[in-house]
């Protein structure tokens, strides 16, 4: 049971008590900032943490069941000028089996849609990386696309 | 040039209590007392610091209303009230006894009643952010005490305006505003929400000009500026830009409030002392309204002692009522008293935790005792 309250010159609260008793409490503070408190049941204090709302996306989308393994990690981007755009990107580690070959051999833009918008190779990064790129094995790639354009990429090109 | 000077205290004074977490609220007038006339005498108060002065409280009133939206409030009712009650009874009735008994008249103990019954809710709201205190039931019921606070605020400016000559037409004006509101606020955020949503210069100056419009009512009117800011307020609640834009406004205006507030009293001996009496019997009170309103709403007496121990501070609308009605040894009093508390207040608030331990080891003792 989520209970939902509003508080006057303070924000938004969420409360929310689980089958064990435990207690969860998250506050929308006017501020845009965002307090989460939890509270064993045994427990007589809580503790807290403040985040901002990027990072509480970040939460939501690990508590969601979103799979953030490190090769398959997504990060929604909003605009403040553009309210209805945003970006989700996502990254994948270069395995043995794209070891060696370029952007435009895999032919990745034509086959799925989806665009490699940088590529992260020992610490250093390339923002929109030509064609010709070659990859390596441990390269971290950064791929921008829509829900249907990733699907295609992870099955055609990664094969997972 | 002093606006200047007067900002730039102010700026080092709230960037040094935002690192050591304390109010900000006493810094600023005690700045003022020790710069102003009271005090080394480099400030004076002239008419552009009165008229800032005044813009400083009537922006804050509109703000007030604007975070009283009536359909969330009425929503509400029932928990505001039961919160607000004995905070009201207990503590407007020991502060009104203290003072006619320190010799005011009833006019004066009613100011001052009325003053210091209601605690800050700046202070209050910050210290329950600040430390942590979101997710206890009990931060609520000081919510709502704020809110019923809020609520009462509007009554008390009606109550101790002093020109009320002809007090069946003024209550009839006061009602007529007060209707107009309550049915404006359904229509006017649809009417006027637009002008708050545009890009150009219209948004801000407008809702600069809507906040301080109520000091134009008083001219016309003959009604208190400041209920005419909260119930307009009221009436714009609904949209929700609004509240962002004139936050700024606000912030400036107050301060500087505060600072010229500051400047313009001169403390008496007298008023030290009755203050230091007050502020005793200020903190006494909304402990024991505190401790009532725990065991009645939650069953519990800890709790009352942490509803207490957190409403503890008065500040702004403390200042706001003394400067606007008050004229002799009663603005030191009050003054004097609001510094204290708040500062107290926000200590206790931040200590709540231990001062309840040691209270409850305490009764551990006196019921073993017995």
């Amino acid at each position: 049971m989520v209970r939902f309250i509003g508080l006057e010159g303070v924000g938004t609260k969420y409360e929310l008590e689980t089958k064990s008793g435990d207690k969860i409490a998250v506050i929308f503070l006017l501020n845009k900032r965002i307090q989460v408190y939890i509270q064993e049941k045994s427990c007589e204090k809580p503790c807290s943490i403040e985040i901002t709302e990027m990072e509480a996306k970040r939460l939501s989308s690990i508590l969601g069941g979103v799979p953030i393994e490190k090769e398959r990690e997504s990060v929604e981007i909003d605009f403040m000028g553009v309210p209805d755009l945003t970006l989700a990107m996502h990254t994948y580690t270069v395995s043995k089996k794209l070891h060696g070959k370029t952007i435009e051999e895999l032919a990745i833009r034509k086959r799925t849609g989806a665009n490699i918008v940088a590529v992260s190779r020992g610490g250093k990064t390339i923002i929109s990386p030509p064609p010709h790129l070659i990859f390596e094995e441990g390269d971290v790639i950064v791929v921008i696309g829509d829900k249907e354009q990733i699907e295609k990429f992870e099955k055609e090109i990664l094969g997972i | 040039m002093d606006i200047a000077i007067a900002g730039l205290v102010c700026v080092v004074l709230a960037a040094i209590s935002k690192k050591f977490s304390l109010p900000s609220v006493p810094a600023y007038i005690l700045a003022g007392l020790i710069f102003g006339s009271g005090g080394l005498g480099l400030f004076t108060a002239d008419k552009v610091s009165d008229t800032i002065a005044e813009a400083g409280v009537i922006m804050l009133l509109f703000y007030i209303g604007l975070n009283l939206n009536p359909r969330e409030i009425s929503e509400k009712k029932g928990m505001i009230f039961h919160s607000g009650l004995y905070d009201f009874l207990i503590n407007f009735s020991l502060i009104y006894i203290i003072s006619v008994l320190a010799g005011f008249d009833h006019t004066r103990a009613f100011l001052v009643a009325s003053a210091l019954y209601i605690s800050s809710s700046a202070i209050v709201l910050q210290s329950l952010i600040e430390n942590r205190k979101l997710i206890y039931r009990e931060s609520e019921i000081v919510i709502w005490i704020m809110v019923f606070e809020d609520i009462v605020i509007a009554l008390l400016i009606v109550l101790n305006n002093p020109e009320t000559s002809d007090l069946i037409f003024f209550m009839l004006k006061v009602l007529i505003l007060t209707a107009l509101t309550y049915l404006l606020s359904g229509y006017m955020p649809k009417l006027i929400g637009g002008l708050f949503q545009r890009e150009d210069e219209v948004p801000a100056l407008f809702a600069f000009t809507v906040a301080l419009l109520g000091v134009a009512f008083e001219e016309f009117f003959q009604i208190p500026a400041g209920y005419t800011a909260i119930m307009l307020g009221l009436m714009l609640s609904g949209i929700k830009r609004l509240k962002e834009i004139i936050l700024p406004f606000k912030d400036v205006f107050l301060v500087l409030f505060f600072f010229f507030f500051g400047i313009s009293v001169n403390l008496s001996t007298n008023g030290l002392v009755l203050g230091l009496v007050l502020a005793a019997v200020a903190i006494a009170g909304k402990i024991i309204s505190g401790l009532i309103t725990g065991r009645h709403l939650l069953k519990s007496w800890l709790s009352g002692l942490e509803i207490g121990l957190d409403t503890v501070a008065r500040g702004e609308f403390s200042i706001f009522l003394i400067f606007a009605f008050g004229s002799g040894s009663e603005v030191s009093a009050v003054t004097a008293a609001v510094v204290i508390t708040s500062i107290i207040g926000a200590f206790l608030s931040k200590n709540s935790e231990k001062i309840k331990i040691s209270a409850s080891k305490m009764a551990e003792r006196f019921s073993s005792t017995q």
